[in-house]
Parts: structure tokens; sequence; C-alpha cells
């Protein structure tokens, strides 16, 4: 079970998992898996990855170097993991935008555990649309999230109107693992025994499921580079975490 | 929960932050939008559309904007949002 290799969907149809679905029909699935495993979604994230994926968000924020003049905008952010980080390291503002409430209400319930309130936004929206207004950030980061959005040109043209010029794109995401001896280990642990670990811990072995069929339906490293370029972000360029089990991109609005 | 009038100016107070409320636009046309404390929505003239604020939070979608031609909820908020 090699992945099945990815088919391009018919003109008004898109991926959600293997299955092909109507365009407009993908936000209210993606919303429920979202809603569905929210309050488990960062011990999910622990168990799924070892515990790595801490590694690899702070990746993304030695990446980001906060600063605290520095707006962040943090979409698909709902749990608040980058942008609680963000302002921790001294970060100026954060405004975290996702399209799942119940993500959002983990997010702000953690930043106020935290003390972290102040300076965070918390806004339900799509990656798509964005709700801001252009030249609004600094930094636009996606994590984990990008993978989820229907049509993935639009929302990077959204990352580069909402940046500002010299404002910096970063996205963390899944990619392909570069290792070979890995990747077929990987193969088996992402379709035998996340969708497990999902029904035994969030009570959702389908959530799981789709999310390793989205995985796999995530455009590559060098391909992910040419999207983000061509949506006019410039410098663009990546680097493989984890052997490429994740990959984080980079570039620039200049 | 606890007397109506109490009940309000809570969630005024932990109503949505004004630095935010700067940088929104309608999703839709990416004009400007109007705060309505009262109703808790922001309305978007151009679109003609009203998104609500539940629980401090703005939600930006269009699908879930009231068109604002249509009579607006009798309790904004509360189980509204058909779950």
């Amino acid at each position: 079970m090699s992945g099945r290799p990815p088919r391009p969907a018919p003109s008004g149809h898109t991926h959600f998992g293997f299955r092909t679905v109507a365009e407009s029909a993908k936000p209210a699935l993606v919303r429920g898996v979202f809603d569905s495993v929210a309050t488990r979604y960062d011990l999910m994230n622990d168990l799924m990855s070892l515990g790595v994926h801490r590694l690899w968000k702070a990746v993304l924020l030695d990446a980001l170097n906060p600063r605290p003049g520095m707006r962040l905008v943090d979409v698909a952010g709902g749990t608040g993991d980058v942008s609680l980080g963000f302002l921790a390291r001294g970060g100026g503002a954060a405004v975290i935008v996702d399209l799942t409430p119940a993500m959002l209400a983990v997010g702000r319930a953690r930043a106020g555990e935290r003390g972290l309130g102040a300076g965070l936004g918390f806004v339900c929206g799509d990656a798509e649309a964005l709700p801001l207004a252009d030249m609004t950030a600094d930094a636009y980061t996606i994590a984990f999230g990008l993978r989820n959005v229907t049509r993935i040109a639009r929302a990077l043209a959204e990352a580069r109107r909402v940046l500002k010029p010299g404002g910096r794109f970063l996205c963390l995401e899944f990619s392909r693992v570069v290792l070979p001896a890995l990747a077929g280990l990987y193969e088996r642990y992402s379709f035998a025994v996340l969708p497990r670990l999902g029904r035994w811990v969030a009570s959702d072995e389908g959530a799981y499921t789709y999310l390793a069929e989205s995985i796999r339906r995530f455009p590559p490293q060098e391909e992910l580079a040419a999207l983000i370029a061509g949506a006019g972000l410039e410098r663009v360029g990546y680097r493989n975490l984890s052997g490429g089990i994740a990959a984080l991109h980079s570039a620039w609005r200049l | 929960m606890t007397d109506p009038t109490q009940d309000k100016a809570e969630r005024r107070r932990s109503g949505v932050d004004p630095k935010l409320l700067e940088i929104l636009v309608c999703p839709l046309t990416r004009g400007p939008l109007r705060y309505d404390p009262e109703a808790e929505e922001l309305i978007s003239e151009q679109a003609r559309l009203a998104y609500p604020i539940r629980d401090g939070i703005p939600i930006m979608l269009v699908d879930e904007a009231r068109p604002l031609d249509e009579e607006p909820p009798a309790r904004p908020g509360k189980g509204a949002d058909g779950q």
C-alpha cells in the first residue's frame, strides 16, 4: 500500500483524503474533522509524532525570530502552539485565524493559562479569504494547515496579500520522506497505527485516516516551492525535517 | 446562567480586541466593517452581511453571516449556530 498515486481531481472537485468531493463541500468536511478532535488535538499530535512536532515547531519559531514590533498572522493556528511560542519568545502581537471555532476555544484557554492573552487575537476565518486588510502582517505562518485548504494557490495569494513588503512567509507541513529506509516504515505507521491511535485517543478513527491520506495528497517539497513562487512570493526555500516527514518552506514578500 | 444585564456587560467586556478590529475586513469584499456591540455583529455594508461574534470570536465566514435584509435573530449568539 504505497499510497495511491495522486490523480488530479475533476473540475470543481477536490480531494478530501483519498475521496474526491465537490470543492464546496471540503471546508465543512475539514471543520467536521477538527471539531471532532479539537480537545484532544495536542495530545494526538504528541502521540502521533512521538513529540517530534514540538521540535519542528521550535525550528519554525527559530526561523521566525520573534521581535517586539512584529505582528504575526498565524493561519490554521487554532490551538495556539505557534502564536504562544511566538509571544513567549518576545513577539509583539499575533492573530490566529482558524476555520474551526472549537480549535480557537482550545487556543484561548491555553493562552489564558499561560498569561499570554494580551497581544493575541482569535478570528474564525478561511485561509482562502482572509478577513484581514492588505499588508498587515510582518510574518505569516501556517503550520500543518495548508494541507487542509481546498485551493492552495488561493491561500498562498492571500498570504502574500496580507504580508507587508519585507514580510516573511513560513509553512510547516508534512511532506515526502526522502530516506528510502524510513519511507516504508513511515507508510505502515501512518496507515496502520495512526487511525488506531485516533480511535483510542480521540475516539475518531476517520479523522486520522483522513490525516494520513491528506498527507499523501499534499504536494511534495519542490512542487510546493513552485506553488509558493507562483503566488508571487520570493526567495523561496525549504528544509526537510526528520528526513522529510515534515518540511519548512520559507519565502518573502519583497 | 446569570442575570441578563450582567451577562451582557460581561460579554461586552470580553468583547473583541479593538486592535484586532482595526485590521479586520470583510472576507468577501475586503471592505470595512462596522462593529455593532449590541447585536455583537460586524457589519459589512458593501456585502450586506453581518458577521456574528460568538464568545468574543468574530466568525468571518460568508456561510455563517446573516444577510442584512433578513430579520436579526432574537438572541444573537445563543443557539443560533444550529448545533
